[in-house]
């Protein structure tokens, strides 16, 4: 095979493989496991249009979550509304609140846009613990909601077992990498990349970076939204401090940032090292000694970005490539 | 021949092990426990770790489940830092990988709800100990079962404990305040509690949310200061029940009582960082040191020998949790699910070395509530040996010779 | 009137005190340029240092200073040369290393859980120490002495700190170095050697709003959270890089916290803290008391 072959075969063949995983892992633990990494892997993603190509770190997607996670919920719960379609109303409804949160805060430089966010996902937690209802829609304030696991159908999003989760989230993964892979290739993306580069000379260029960003962030908010409908399908449970939560903001970059941020493969990567560690070393650890799974958490953050500070993607990718030359038939010569 | 001698012989020794390694993992009854490990709630979730531990060693060494031939109880724990998707996650690996027989947990509600809803999906018995939303045994759920009162039964217990104590030292008691951490807990009680004072006639005159992280509550203590209550009836965790016990102290708050609702009030840290600020606080629990059981101080001392700290109403929830597994699975006589939750329906334990709770028996009605359960209240005092809790109401489980402090009397 | 009067001076006092808590925030971040997410966890450290001092030596709280701040400048100057700095040497081309800030919060998950490991979930409080629950009564008028000292200690500490950087030569230096690292360079300061100080210096103010801290407050694993989100608003506010500006913007939240729960939920008081902090970001990102350019 000549490498442009074997270059275009092998994602194909790794989306048939993350079709076909399902067949093998007969475990719902694993099939639960492999859901959360898949979800991480989305939400990443999502934020990596942000967060990656437009040289920003929001610590604040979390609240993107909420709006979706709330709004299909409460249409879902009180007006029988398929959470398919409240999906949608959650999406569109975060984006205008993205757009809303860009419009200031994009003119800010790195830490104030970080704190910014941290600041507006936090406040609005406090919102939704203190508001039972707005108008005839029950928040429910700290006391969240439940979603009833009965009537189990495509329809209300809602299935006795895990494979259907599966596909849901694979589908929504593998439509925003191409999403992305299109943005990076398109002249969006290059004025991203060059306004988070070098926003001065950017705009020196003519390049509208503002409105760049805001697209990004439209983009961003509307997909983080869409993951927040899942979680509660999943877990059938929300109140604001499980969907609004500082600590799942931080996990998504810090995702994006030991996979590599501003690349397409990273928040993938990201989430497939991250995410096993995170939950086998609480499964492992969890019991004896309290705590030890942050700390050894912790420890792989500090060591990753010592050592690669590009995060994990760079070295990975040359092995890729290593691998794709070894095996093509027209190999480069060294 | 040779040859397949040589692939013989290691293909049957592995398995023999793997064979072994299998028997071996049936020979336990496996309890799978969520709780927080670590995280805000870790100090609940290791109390809770403690309990389950003295009464697994109990039973096991007792001879285990006899009806079973002997069979040892297995407990695996799974951290949940107290977030929900956490104890889903959890729920569905000990389900799945651990295949345990039996759940148990989560003290706190958030996590409790969702994780029940796993069980009940794949039909595996789920023994709550304690967290206490009325909403947990109000699902619909064939498989939950909850040891510890319901949120209704501790505010309704709160509010007849104050009538009792109005027309026992005649000191009518006209306002109430209500100050309550703004969680799911709280927020819960607070609502039945202004239900209550409407019935009871009393005037609410503050009814105040605080965040449970606050770093300074003098400003919500000054309100209380300033509505003048007669009582304040409090919902905190350990950091804010201790800010908020200190701070009223300082500012010298003149009130008839306090009443706490567990939690924080409960913590076995909460008296050591407290002192003498505590002083005639009054609490609401499911068991107390001084309860008036056989076993129940033994069991205390037992306890506190081994974790270095007197059992908590949480802990003992979680202890008799244990007992009420074994006397269901004694029963059952299977392993079955369906067998296992048949049995804890037709539970009715009244002895045995489980049942120090202040109340005569567990039995669950319909929903899975056991429908015995009752709480005590406290009041905390130094009576010639330091500060502790002491038993006062109801009356017939008051300690014998002392008078609770009612108004107080402080400085 | 008086009640207003009491929840402000209160507000002021307590406010102080978060100013004091947020101070090496401001000074890491004005040299290093980058926000220390482990800052609340160094506190927490400090909590526990100056209460097992206390406790063990049976000194005032105060004079417990004397230990529990070298002791902190030498924890702070050391996480930084082993911790921070190699990823520093790594991202040398970057004006505001975003890894550093993931690096630090890998430090705040370590210090958190080794203290739970270490010291168990129990809270503690200091008991029987000359501070504990002294009260100021003149009338109705009542006011916290610890409070008071706190609010002492925090203006002293800021005091200090600003002179340091403006009189003696390192303080120079470290402003130089704040201001350009190159040319700092040039000039022959080793700016590594200027962080490690920043950083040291920086969690020396820690120890100290940790000794104001432990005699009215409780000492627990994760309490630095709940100081976390409140030192990184302060900072903002009084403008990323300010010293005297971490002092205003403390007792601002101070006053808002104290006074507003009086008209409204405490819950809600929480909200306005943010909005607040929402507001002045885009209406004046650099803060309402920082310079254009952070210094």
């Amino acid at each position: 095979m000549t490498r442009k072959t074997l270059e275009r075969c092998a994602p194909l063949a790794l989306l048939a493989l993350a079709l076909a995983l399902p067949l093998a892992v007969q475990s719902a633990t694993y099939m639960h496991i492999l859901i959360v990494l898949l979800f991480y892997a989305y939400l990443t993603t999502s934020w990596n249009l942000v967060g990656g190509f437009a040289g920003v770190l929001p610590l604040g997607h979390s609240a993107f979550l909420g709006i979706g996670a709330y709004t299909s919920t409460i249409l879902s719960l009180q007006y029988g509304i398929s959470p398919w379609l409240g999906m949608i109303v959650g999406g569109v409804l975060a984006m205008i609140v993205g757009v809303l949160i860009g419009l200031p805060t994009f003119k800010m430089r790195g830490a104030y846009f970080a704190l910014a966010t941290i600041a507006f996902a936090e406040g609005f937690r406090v919102m939704v613990e203190n508001i039972d209802k707005i108008g005839p829609f029950a928040l429910n304030g700290p006391r969240g909601l439940q979603i009833p696991p009965l009537g189990f159908g495509l329809g209300k999003m809602l299935f006795a077992d895990k494979e259907p989760y599966y596909y849901i989230i694979l589908v929504m993964l593998v439509v925003v990498l191409m999403l992305t892979a299109f943005i990076s290739r398109s002249k969006l993306g290059y004025y991203l990349n060059a306004g988070g580069e070098e926003p001065e000379a950017a705009m020196a260029l003519g390049i509208n970076v503002a409105r760049a960003k805001l697209i990004a962030m439209a983009m961003s908010s509307f997909l983080t939204a869409l993951a927040g409908t899942f979680y509660a399908q999943l877990n059938l449970y929300i109140h604001p401090k499980s969907v609004i939560s500082l600590d799942l903001s931080f996990e998504i970059a810090f995702i994006a940032l030991i996979g590599g941020r501003g690349s397409i493969a990273g928040p993938v990567l990201g989430a497939m090292l991250l995410r096993p560690v995170s939950d086998f070393s609480r499964i492992y650890f969890g019991d004896t000694l309290p705590g030890l799974h942050l700390i050894i958490f912790g420890v792989i953050l500090i060591l990753v970005m010592t050592f690669q500070p590009r995060g994990l993607q760079e070295p990975l990718t040359r092995l890729y490539h290593w691998v794709i030359d070894r095996l093509s038939s027209d190999r480069r010569t060294a | 021949m040779k040859i397949l001698e040589k692939i013989a012989v290691p293909v049957v020794a592995f398995s023999l092990l793997i064979g072994t390694a299998l028997l071996a993992q049936a020979e336990n009854v496996k309890i799978g426990n969520i709780e927080p490990m670590s995280g805000p709630s870790a100090s609940l979730g290791q109390q809770g770790k403690a309990a389950r531990e003295m009464a697994v060693e109990e039973i096991n060494a007792a001879g285990g489940i006899k009806s079973l031939g002997g069979m040892k109880l297995e407990l695996i724990y799974a951290d949940s830092e107290s977030k929900p998707e956490k104890g889903v996650a959890e729920a569905e690996r000990l389900i799945n990988t651990e295949k345990v027989h039996i759940l148990s947990g989560c003290w706190n509600s958030a996590v409790t709800y969702p994780t029940t809803a796993v069980a009940e999906r794949y039909g595996i018995p789920f023994v709550v100990p304690v967290s206490v939303a009325d909403k947990i045994t109000e699902q619909g759920f064939k498989t939950v079962f909850r040891i510890a009162a319901k949120d209704s039964w501790w505010t309704r217990d709160q509010f007849a404990f104050l009538k009792d104590m109005e027309t026992e030292f005649n000191s009518p008691i006209k306002k109430v305040a209500f100050v309550y951490e703004n969680g799911d807990w709280g927020t819960g009680f607070a609502t039945q509690w202004k239900e209550l004072a409407k019935k009871a006639g009393y005037e609410v005159v503050l009814d105040e949310p605080y965040p449970s992280t606050s770093t300074d509550l003098s400003p919500v203590v000054q309100k209380i200061k300033r509505a003048r209550p007669d009582v304040l009836m409090l919902v905190s965790n350990a950091a804010d029940a201790i800010l908020l016990t200190n701070t009223i102290a300082e500012y010298n708050v003149k009130l008839k009582a306090i009443i706490g609702s567990g939690g924080g009030h409960a913590d076995p840290s909460f008296l050591k960082a407290t002192g003498k600020n505590a002083t005639q606080i009054f609490d609401i629990v499911e068991w107390e040191t001084d309860v008036n059981k056989p076993g129940a101080k033994e069991a205390n001392e037992k306890y506190k020998a081994k974790f270095g700290q007197n059992f908590s109403g949480e802990a003992v929830d979680a202890y008799l949790a244990m007992y009420v597994i074994k006397d269901a699975l004694e029963r059952s006589a299977s392993l079955e699910p369906a067998k296992i939750i048949e049995a804890l329906r037709a539970t009715d334990l009244s002895s045995g070395p489980g049942m120090i709770v202040g109340y005569d028996k567990v039995a669950f009605d319909q929903t899975g509530q056991n429908k015995h359960a009752a709480l005590v209240i406290v009041q905390v005092n130094d009576v010639g040996k330091g500060l502790e809790r002491i038993t006062v109401w109801p009356k017939t489980a008051r300690r014998a010779g002392y008078t609770p402090v009612f108004p107080m009397d402080v400085k | 009137m008086l009640y207003i009067l009491e929840d402000a001076i209160n507000g002021i006092l307590m406010g102080s005190i978060y100013g004091l808590a947020a101070l090496g925030l401001t000074l890491i971040f004005g040299v290093l340029k980058v926000i220390n997410f482990a800052h609340g966890s160094l506190l927490m450290v400090s909590m526990y240092v100056a209460y097992w001092t206390i406790t063990l030596s049976g000194l005032h709280p105060y004079v417990a200073l004397v230990i529990v701040v070298p002791i902190m400048f030498v924890f702070g100057y050391f996480l930084q040369d082993i911790v921070i700095k190699p990823i520093f040497k790594a991202e040398k081309n970057v004006r505001e290393p975003i890894t550093v800030i993931i690096v630090t919060t890998g430090v705040w998950y370590i210090l958190d859980n080794l203290t739970l490991l270490i010291f168990g979930p129990q809270y503690r409080t200091l008991q029987d120490n000359p501070l504990r629950g002294k009260m100021l009564e003149i009338g109705e008028f009542m006011l916290s002495v610890p409070k008071l000292w706190g609010f002492g200690a925090a203006v002293l500490t800021t005091l200090a700190v600003y002179l340091f950087l403006q009189k003696t030569d390192t303080g120079r230096a470290i402003r130089a170095t704040s201001l350009d690292r190159e040319a700092a360079s040039l000039m022959g300061i080793n700016a590594y050697k200027i962080y490690n100080l920043a950083f040291g210096i920086g969690t020396a103010t820690a120890g100290v709003a940790a000794v104001t801290l432990v005699p009215f407050n409780n000492v627990f694993p994760t309490v630095g959270v709940l100081f976390d989100i409140k030192c990184f608003i302060i900072v903002v506010l009084g403008g990323l890089g300010s010293i005297g500006g971490a002092l205003l913007g403390g007792i601002i939240i101070g006053l808002i916290e104290s006074i507003a729960p009086q008209f409204m939920a405490a819950t809600w008081a929480e909200a306005i803290v943010y909005g607040l902090f929402l507001l002045v970001l885009f209406v004046k990102p650099a803060g309402l008391f920082g310079v254009k350019n952070d210094w």
